[in-house]
């Protein structure tokens, strides 16, 4: 009964969760319930998009609607590492002596906004690694935990290329998801100027603890997935390595490199969310297909042919999905 | 609670098990139309390679039958594998959309290890496959396959009704083959007749008429070409004339086939059986004294006579008196005169009482009579007229006997002669008569090989008194006629084989069957044949060391007399005719050499067919091809010429 329990307070978190973001971000409903599950999962999201969309607000409000502490670090070509990570400085203690105090920067947050990360410098960026991987720090040779849990929301402008640092390949694949933010559709916008014109304020309410959240996170990784499902999840990250057997064609033809196993982690666990907001206690294909593009479009690196042909990495995924029969030992009557 | 999961675990492999059914139902369903259409396109296949090439005409039947094992094919190959549960709940899940519940419960269900997650997953499959409806999940339709193995059936049986194509030389060759089966029956039929009638004394001519046998027994075995029977047809009609020439090497045969030649098929009875059929045809008859033609005047007069008293019994009037009166006198006019001629006809003394007694009907039945017994009478006496011809036509002794070419007779002579020296009951002059006619039969005995040399020391035995040694002399001069006549009739079957074996060239060389077939030109001892009229005899001279001194005085041809009008002339053959010499050369490659000789028109109809003619030219020249009687460079136009005549 405690797992009936668990499944069903984890489908009233998720329906909590998603009405209070509701209350602030209009429509981006992809966003959002992408957001949620890497959430869920435990990982990292990288949200991409124009400015102006809702980005940092998503980021914002989540913080508001966990009980979670929450920074936000704002990206500049003169950042350094030890602004975010916090820095040994010479403080006077009781005595009149002094003595170097390590002061946290602002990754030691539950809930890190890292807004427009590619403004920051490589060096900058790779200061995020060791914390997003390990949930820990280094610093003043001292190795420091991070609070669980622990996730970094990025955010990243793809225009404005002048003065921006690409995040490097290690970097991007700590991410548990790329999520491209598109435009909001007409009525969308409408509610948008709606609620942002009148003064009219919204209170957004804590409707998960962090040991809630812990709990939740916990239920996720139990899900159980059946053998032919997590061969095709490896079979979908097997096709994305070109040059090899199991590769798809498209991938051979416009792919440098695939998708690492960190792919494959994410497709599973990010199907084993979607099936328990589905009502499910197992994992589909379906629910590995859904979530393919936003674990792998940042994964594949795209080779000189597939840039100039302006082949992007969702259609090679697209294509891959096709390709790759869900079970292969399946013989269709 | 583990119950309870079990039981829906139960319920999902049901479910499934009842799927896995209907889909292996469905798979042989569909392998049994793939089937058919495999089947049906072989089908159509096979029939239409028959309507385009030679094949053989079971192809047909297989191409009917091909369809049969390759939809059984089908069925066991779609229904053979029987679905795993696995693959049917991955099926089902993919079919439904229900999102691999039903594949993973059966995963988990079985794996002990998976605990509360295992049964959550099991419970909620359990109650998505109590919904499954197998009907509606695997129903039965016609795949696109049925359509297609429909539409090639009845291409195929369209086809039925499609005239298959074949070529003039197929044609011919198929024509041939049937020819060659046909002459093999009938050629081995009439050697197995002529072994069961009269079986060859000499071992090479029964040899030789087995090999004639095994020849046609082939012919209807194995598959010929035309020109290869022919060959076969020439190599044993070779074998048979030089077995011909082997026995008419003997010259005591010369006598017999001149007999034989001159015979009118009568002569082969005896003397005896020819003077019993004359005293039983004289104990009929009665003592005729009238010949037949004065009997032919006696049966005119008699039917006159009939008429006469037919047209008295129409009448029926009182001036016909009289002429039953003149018709009374004739009757007893012509009663007498058959008693004169020794005929016994009481019936035309009736007609007169029956006359004299005005009754027409009974006069008239009694006329009938009379004729009808006249005729008899008038047959018989003819039958006996032609016996006694024979009679005196039958040598009187051993010496006209062994003349006349009658062996028969004379080895009966000689037996008869041979037993009475034996019985030694014979007086001086009796043995002095039998001595006389057996040293006079010594000369005419010279034609019948050793037989004059028995009869000579039979005389000389007889002289010098040794009864038993003449006795046995004679006996062995008749068995040594006996052997000849053994040699001729050997002979006699040999020829009437090689005539066969003509034939069979003939009909195999001109593609006709055995009884459209005749052989043209002379038959010796028999009718020409239907050809033209005076084709020469290849075989006329099987004992060919007699034709330069062939001596045929005396021989009786009623077939070939003259007949008709002809404007050919009288006397010598016109100068156009006459034979002329021509110098050729050989000229392989070249042209044909070709002379132009002048020639006398024949004018009438000709009683041969163009056709015939022809085909019996053609049979001729595919025989001497055959017996490579014509130069080989010459073959082809040989060939050709007369393949252009049947055209």
């Amino acid at each position: 009964m405690e797992t009936e329990q668990a499944v069903q307070n984890f489908r009233t978190a998720h329906a909590n969760l998603r009405a209070e973001l509701g209350k602030v971000i209009v429509g981006q409903d992809a966003v959002v319930e992408g957001t949620l599950i890497s959430l869920f999962a435990g990982g990292h999201v990288l949200l991409e998009g124009v400015p102006g969309l809702g980005k940092t607000l998503l980021v914002r409000t989540l913080g508001e609607a966990l009980d979670l502490s929450f920074s936000r670090i704002q990206f500049t070509p003169d950042l350094m590492p030890a602004d975010i990570l916090g820095t040994n400085i010479v403080m006077e203690i009781p005595g009149g002596r002094r003595e170097f105090q390590f002061q946290r920067g602002p990754i030691f947050a539950h809930l890190v906004l890292a807004d427009e990360i590619n403004r920051a410098t490589p060096k900058t960026q790779s200061a995020l690694l060791e914390a997003m991987q390990e949930h820990q720090v280094t610093a003043g040779g001292e190795l420091r935990k991070l609070v669980e849990p622990f996730f970094v929301m990025a955010t990243q402008n793809p225009i404005d290329q002048e003065g921006t640092y690409p995040l490097p390949e290690a970097q991007l694949d700590r991410f548990f998801f790329k999520i491209l933010v598109g435009y909001p559709n007409a009525a969308e916008l409408t509610e948008v100027l709606s609620r942002t014109t009148t003064g009219a304020s919204v209170q957004v309410s804590q409707v998960l603890s962090r040991e809630a959240l812990l709990d939740l996170m916990a239920v996720v990784r139990q899900v159980p997935v059946a053998s032919h499902v997590k061969d095709y999840a490896v079979r979908l990250v097997l096709a994305t390595h070109p040059g090899t057997e199991t590769a798809a064609p498209i991938a051979g033809q416009y792919l440098r490199f695939g998708s690492s196993p960190r792919g494959g982690q994410s497709l599973i666990l990010a199907g084993k969310v979607r099936a328990l907001t589905d009502g499910r206690f197992n994992v589909s294909f379906d629910d590995i297909a859904a979530v393919a593009p936003l674990a792998l479009r940042h994964r594949l690196i795209l080779n000189f042919e597939a840039e100039a042909e302006g082949i992007t990495t969702d259609h090679i995924i697209a294509q891959i999905l096709k390709d790759v029969p869900r079970d292969a030992q399946v013989v269709v009557a | 609670m583990l119950a309870q999961a079990m039981s829906e675990l139960q319920i999902v492999e049901t479910a499934l098990a009842r799927a896995a059914q209907r889909r292996r139902w469905s798979r042989a369903l569909r392998g049994l139309w793939h089937g058919l259409l495999v089947g049906a396109f072989l089908s159509l296949l096979v029939a239409g390679a028959y309507h385009l090439f030679p094949l053989p005409r079971w192809t047909l039947l297989a191409a009917s039958l091909v369809t049969l094992p390759c939809l059984l094919v089908g069925l066991l190959v779609g229904g053979w594998r029987k679905p795993r549960l696995n693959d049917t709940a991955r099926w089902v899940d993919g079919r439904q959309h229900l999102k691999e519940r039903l594949s993973t419960a059966l995963e988990l269900g079985s794996d002990p290890s998976a605990g509360r997650w295992g049964q959550l997953v099991v419970s909620d499959a359990a109650e998505h496959a109590k919904g499954l409806d197998p009907r509606k999940l695997v129903p039965f339709r016609l795949p696109k396959s049925a359509r297609w193995a429909l539409l090639f059936l009845a291409l195929c049986a369209g086809l039925g009704f499609v005239p298959e194509y074949r070529s003039k030389a197929f044609l011919q060759k198929q024509a041939d083959k049937q020819t060659i089966k046909d002459v093999g029956r009938q050629l081995a039929e009439l050697t197995r007749r002529s072994l069961d009638q009269r079986p060859p004394a000499l071992p090479p001519t029964e040899k030789s008429l087995q090999a004639v046998e095994a020849l046609g027994s082939e012919f209807t075995k194995k598959a010929l070409t035309r020109s290869e029977a022919l060959k076969d047809l020439a190599s044993v009609a070779d074998q048979l004339k030089d077995q011909l020439k082997e026995l008419g090497k003997d010259p005591g045969l010369k006598k017999l086939e001149q007999a034989a030649r001159a015979s009118t098929g009568s002569d082969s009875q005896t003397a005896a059986g020819l003077q019993k059929q004359i005293e039983a045809l004289q104990k009929q008859i009665g003592t005729p004294t009238g010949n037949p033609e004065a009997m032919d005047k006696l049966q005119k007069d008699l039917q006159k006579l009939q008429e006469a008293a037919k047209g008295l019994a129409d009448k029926n009037s009182a001036g016909t008196e009289a002429e039953r009166q003149k018709l009374s006198e004739a009757l007893s006019a012509l009663s007498k005169q058959a008693q004169q001629m020794g005929l016994q006809m009481p019936q035309l003394d009736d007609a007169i009482s029956a006359l004299a007694a005005n009754q027409p009907e009974l006069v008239l039945k009694d006329i009938q009579a009379s004729l009808t017994d006249l005729e008899k009478t008038r047959d018989m006496a003819k039958s006996l007229a032609q016996l006694q011809q024979q009679m005196e036509k039958l040598g009187k002794d051993l010496a006209e006997q062994l003349k006349n070419g009658q062996p028969e007779a004379a080895q009966m002579t000689l037996q008869k002669m041979a037993q009475q020296l034996k019985a030694a009951k014979l007086s001086p002059d009796q043995l002095q008569k039998l001595l006389q006619e057996v040293s006079q039969a010594v000369d005419p005995a010279g034609n019948y090989g050793k037989v004059a040399d028995y009869l000579k020391s039979a005389a000389q035995q007889m002289k010098g008194g040794d009864q038993p040694g003449a006795s046995q002399s004679l006996a062995d001069a008749a068995k040594e006629l006996e052997k000849l006549m053994q040699q001729m009739g050997d002979a006699q079957q040999l020829q009437a084989e090689l005539e066969a074996m003509n034939r069979a060239s003939m009909c195999v060389g001109t593609g006709q069957c055995w009884s459209q077939c005749k052989n043209p030109g002379f038959k010796p001892g028999g009718r020409p044949g239907t050809g033209v009229g005076t084709w020469a005899d290849e075989n006329a001279g099987w004992n060919g060391q007699f034709n330069d001194h062939w001596d045929n005085t005396g021989i009786v041809r009623p077939d070939q007399d003259p007949r008709g009008l002809t404007d050919r002339g009288q006397g010598d053959l016109s100068d156009a005719l006459k034979p002329t010499k021509v110098k050729g050369q050989f000229s392989p490659g070249g042209q044909m050499p070709s002379i132009t000789l002048k020639g006398v028109s024949i004018k009438g109809q000709s009683k041969v067919s163009y056709e015939e003619a022809a085909a019996a030219a053609q049979s001729d020249a595919q025989s001497a091809l055959s017996q490579e009687k014509v130069p080989r460079a010459y073959q082809g136009a040989v060939k050709d010429y007369f393949d252009d005549l049947k055209k």
